[in-house]
């Protein structure tokens, strides 16, 4: 597809617009500038379903595709009616359908909702495109979430977090042992069309729910990655579009941004920057969504190829109904070799003897130190402490290493079943000790990025938290999902390939 | 005699004046013509058209051409039809090539009717062509050219949005009802078995509802055996002002009917997946315009790329109710005690559908095929049909041929007629 094509059809696709006709109501999609019933007397507005579901009205098992969908064969694509609105093709995504035949009665009428994935690549040179027009079963792993944009109260003093969201794919590997890959039993797999962008906006999209803030009031907008599908094209600008971050200005938006890379804390370490942004009085009180996300990469029987995961997790700093406040913060860096990866080398590659004690035991102990040095706090005075976890143990020893009890880091090691996220993770993890934290509590959180070093960050919780709990999706419930679906080590290789 | 006076007797229902009259009609083979290139088909079925000719017709009678493809731009890097065809032909007169997805032949001719109507000409060629084979890998791709492009984002192949309006009847119309599934795959056995004594179809051999369950799945409930080919073909007309239809033979085919119309080319924004407004619509111009009801009809030439597609016809033609399609189809099938051409049967009395194979076992080189329905006819109505040709009690008179692009983007449909 050519550049103008492709514009044309992101400004169609990814927030499924359509037309309505104000005179009749019918509605139009792809949109139409006039009604077919009313002509010149039509009055046309447009409007997105992006936070729609609908149902499915047919369908079908493609068995042989179009060679552009050959990567994903054999999928259901179907015809959607959207709740209160047009009806639209999709095809039906985290769904693998059996070999024999399908009865297709059996799921005419399920719920579907609307997810932001790949459709196709113009193989590795060229495009990626995405769109919305991918619907999961609604009664499958990915719930219908409603948006309801609530407006922001008065100004909180304090710069802090405002809303998070976690997305976690629907499938997932397991380990032969634990033991083996260091503690993680199983861990999250892409479906064939997701990758970091996916991810990204899957999690943004989640945090704007809890937060109930409309993105309009997002005025930057930060990924961190090591695995983004471009290696010159940002990934954020694709998530401002998809999810309307900044005040919408003749197809654009009035919003920044960049995609920054540190190992595992490309994201971590924007943490700080958004909150001085907030708190910066040229910014206006605009807000900022940081996202680390990742298709954590490993070549084939590395020992990483046991403990990589994928995902993504989005946070909103603001100043108004934080449920976090950002207390204090320290970075400790060194140029430290233990993991890297050269531009056009697929996988990164680590120096074994390099990747425990001198590289993240060291730049993690010392943040976490310092940071309660600065504070004047001890470990005693926190409720959790997150740290990156590209395995169980680490974590667990790092920060027991900082004078930290066992039962402050225990909560949040969720990479026992979710595996390593890479950018995704220590954030991921604080999402999920939030998912559970009450007012007052306080945090530690030490991420880590190879090549080297750590933020540590000091978070007390405040009880705008509880307000907005019934909004979230719990790293747990993700986690524990009865939907959740297994696959094979061929299908997670092949899959994670093609992110 | 006695035939001779009931032949008299059917022309009397015909009170409409043609549009035109075809005098000469030709084709080449349907299936992969390896060393053929899609000009060279072209130019032997037009060959053949001009010999056929019973009076003889020289090119230089002929004072234009009408085209009908719809791939040639993207299966072999060919611009500019006309200016193939005037080399091959060797002329130089007014040439246009039509697009219409799977329905450009008919369209060329549904133009090349309206340049007899209109005066201009009285001697016209139209002709047909596709060469898919040439792609192959890449034609399940090209062939979504005829669909939407949201519709290929979505996955869709042109099978699969056929399947999904199978499916959607199925659903609606005969869910949980076996005989439903059983009359889809007898529409392929059927056309099949027509086929049989058809020297120039791609698929001679008969098949049977098991073979159909069995054959591998292309996009549930499509089966391979619910589909027609991937084809390459040629097939030309030589069409003329009726007026001087006798000059060239003495039994000219007359078109008492050339009509078309057209619907939305994305499924998903259609009213209903399981009925193709724009066949209704053609089909009710049509009879009209040859003051004739569906009771009529004796032969006709059907789209059947999917067997759905002919079971969808039968409905939006008036033949069954809507939903009552597969029904008539298998009621016909079952009770049917012949050897040759298995009829439909239904308050219409009897119509054979396909006689020649349909698109499903006859091929379908898609820019060719509504000219191929229409050289069917031709053939059968002038009893020269030779293998496959349609014994009937009534002489033949009446034939139409339904032509669908896309989903149902477009249709197109001829009434002919051997006597006025």
């Amino acid at each position: 597809m050519s550049e103008p094509v492709t514009r044309r059809k992101i400004l169609t696709d990814y927030r499924i617009r359509v037309a309505k006709c104000e005179i009749c109501g019918k509605t139009y999609f792809p949109p139409k500038w006039f009604c077919n019933i009313e002509g010149r007397r039509s009055r046309m507005s447009f409007r997105d379903y992006f936070y729609s579901k609908g149902f499915l009205y047919s369908g079908t098992v493609i068995r042989r595709p179009t060679n552009r969908f050959e990567y994903i064969a054999s999928f259901l694509a179907g015809i959607v009616d959207l709740e209160d609105g047009p009806r639209v093709p999709g095809r039906i995504t985290d769904f693998v359908p059996p070999e024999d035949e399908v009865d297709i009665s059996e799921f005419i009428g399920r719920g579907v909702v609307p997810r932001f994935r790949k459709i196709y690549e113009d193989g590795l040179q060229g495009l990626i495109y995405y769109s919305s027009l991918n619907f999961s079963f609604l009664d499958d792993y990915y719930p219908y979430q409603p948006y309801a944009r609530i407006k922001p109260s008065e100004r909180n003093d304090k710069p802090g977090i405002v809303g998070y969201g976690v997305y976690l794919p629907k499938f997932r590997i397991k380990n032969r042992s634990a033991e083996e890959a260091q503690g993680v039993q199983e861990r999250t797999v892409p479906f064939a069309d997701e990758d970091t962008t996916t991810f990204a906006v899957e999690a943004g999209k989640r945090a704007l729910i809890h937060a109930a803030l409309d993105g309009r009031y997002i005025r930057k907008c930060f990924v961190g990655s090591e695995s983004t599908p471009y290696a010159v094209k940002p990934t954020m600008a694709t998530v401002v579009q998809a999810l309307e971050l900044g005040e919408p200005y003749e197809d654009g938006f009035v919003s920044g941004g960049v995609d920054t890379q540190f190992a595992c804390k490309a994201a971590s370490d924007l943490f700080i920057d958004a909150a001085a942004l907030v708190a910066f009085p040229a910014f206006n009180g605009g807000n900022v969504m940081v996202i680390g996300s990742d298709n954590s990469q490993a070549a084939r029987d590395d020992p990483l190829d046991f403990t990589v995961g994928a995902g993504a997790a989005a946070f909103i700093f603001g100043d108004r109904d934080v449920i976090a406040t950002l207390d204090h913060y320290v970075s400790y860096t060194s140029d430290t070799p233990d993991f890297y990866r050269r531009e056009g080398s697929k996988y990164p590659r680590h120096g074994g003897r390099f990747t425990g004690k001198p590289a993240y035991f060291k730049h993690t102990v010392t943040a976490m130190k310092l940071v309660m040095k600065e504070s004047g706090l001890t470990p005693k005075d926190f409720n959790y402490v997150v740290l990156h976890s590209p395995n169980a143990r680490y974590p667990f020893q790092a920060a027991l290493e900082a004078g930290f009890q066992p039962d402050q880091v225990i909560p949040s090691l969720f990479v026992r079943w979710i595996g390593n996220l890479y950018s995704g993770s220590s954030l991921t993890a604080l999402a999920g000790i939030l998912d559970v934290a009450e007012p007052g509590d306080r945090i530690l959180v030490a991420s880590y990025g190879s090549g080297a070093g750590s933020d540590a960050y000091i978070f007390t919780v405040t009880k705008a938290i509880e307000e907005k709990r019934s909004r979230t999706i719990p790293v747990k419930d993700q986690i524990e999902n009865p939907h959740r679906q297994y696959v094979d080590y061929h299908t997670y290789r092949r899959w994670k390939e093609m992110g | 005699m006695e035939k001779e006076e009931r032949r008299l007797a059917s022309m009397e229902r015909i009170k409409t004046k043609p549009c035109a009259a075809i005098v000469g009609a030709g084709r080449t083979k349907f299936g992969e013509h390896w060393y053929e290139s899609p000009e060279r088909l072209l130019m032997i079925a037009g060959e053949a058209a001009l010999e056929s000719v019973d009076h003889g017709l020289r090119r230089s009678d002929i004072e234009a051409c009408y085209f009908g493809s719809f791939l040639y731009q993207v299966t072999n890097k060919l611009g500019l039809v006309p200016g193939y065809m005037a080399r091959e032909l060797g002329v130089n007169i007014p040439m246009t090539n039509t697009e219409a997805a799977c329905a450009s032949g008919s369209s060329a001719l549904f133009n090349a009717c309206m340049g007899i109507m209109s005066g201009k000409y009285d001697v016209v060629l139209v002709g047909g062509f596709e060469k898919m084979s040439d792609r192959f890998s890449k034609i399940v791709d090209n062939l979504m050219f005829a669909g939407d492009a949201h519709e290929f984002d979505a996955g869709f192949t042109f099978s699969g949005l056929y399947a999904t309006m199978m499916a959607r009847y199925i659903h609606d119309y005969g869910r949980g009802n076996r005989r439903c599934l059983e009359a889809l795959a007898q529409v392929a056995c059927k056309n099949h078995h027509h086929a049989l004594g058809n020297d120039y179809a791609q698929f001679r051999r008969e098949i049977t509802v098991e073979d159909v369950f069995k054959s591998p799945l292309i996009a549930d409930p499509i089966r391979l055996l619910h589909c027609s080919p991937v084809s390459d073909g040629a097939v030309a007309l030589v069409v003329v002002n009726q007026e001087v239809a006798r000059k060239y033979t003495d039994t000219p085919i007359y078109i008492l009917a050339s009509q078309q119309a057209t619907d939305d080319v994305s499924l998903f924004t259609r009213e209903s997946l399981t009925g193709i407004r724009a066949t209704k619509l053609a089909v009710s111009k049509a009879l009209e315009q040859a003051s004739m009801s569906p009771k009529d009809i004796q032969i006709a030439e059907v789209h059947d790329c999917f067997t759905i597609e002919e079971v969808l016809f039968l409905e939006d033609a008036g033949l069954f109710n809507r939903g009552d399609g597969w029904r008539g189809v298998y009621e016909s099938f079952e009770s049917f005690k012949g050897s040759k051409h298995i009829p439909y049967i239904g308050d219409f009395g009897e119509i054979i559908v396909n006689p020649g194979g349909g698109l499903k076992a006859d091929g379908h080189p898609v820019g060719a095929t509504g000219l191929r329905q229409v050289w069917e006819c031709f053939v059968q109505l002038r009893g020269e049909a030779g293998g496959h040709q349609v014994s009937s009690d009534k002489p033949l008179n009446v034939a139409l041929c339904h032509n669908i692009g896309g989903t149902g983007g477009i249709a197109t449909v001829h009434i002919l007629a051997r006597d006025l």
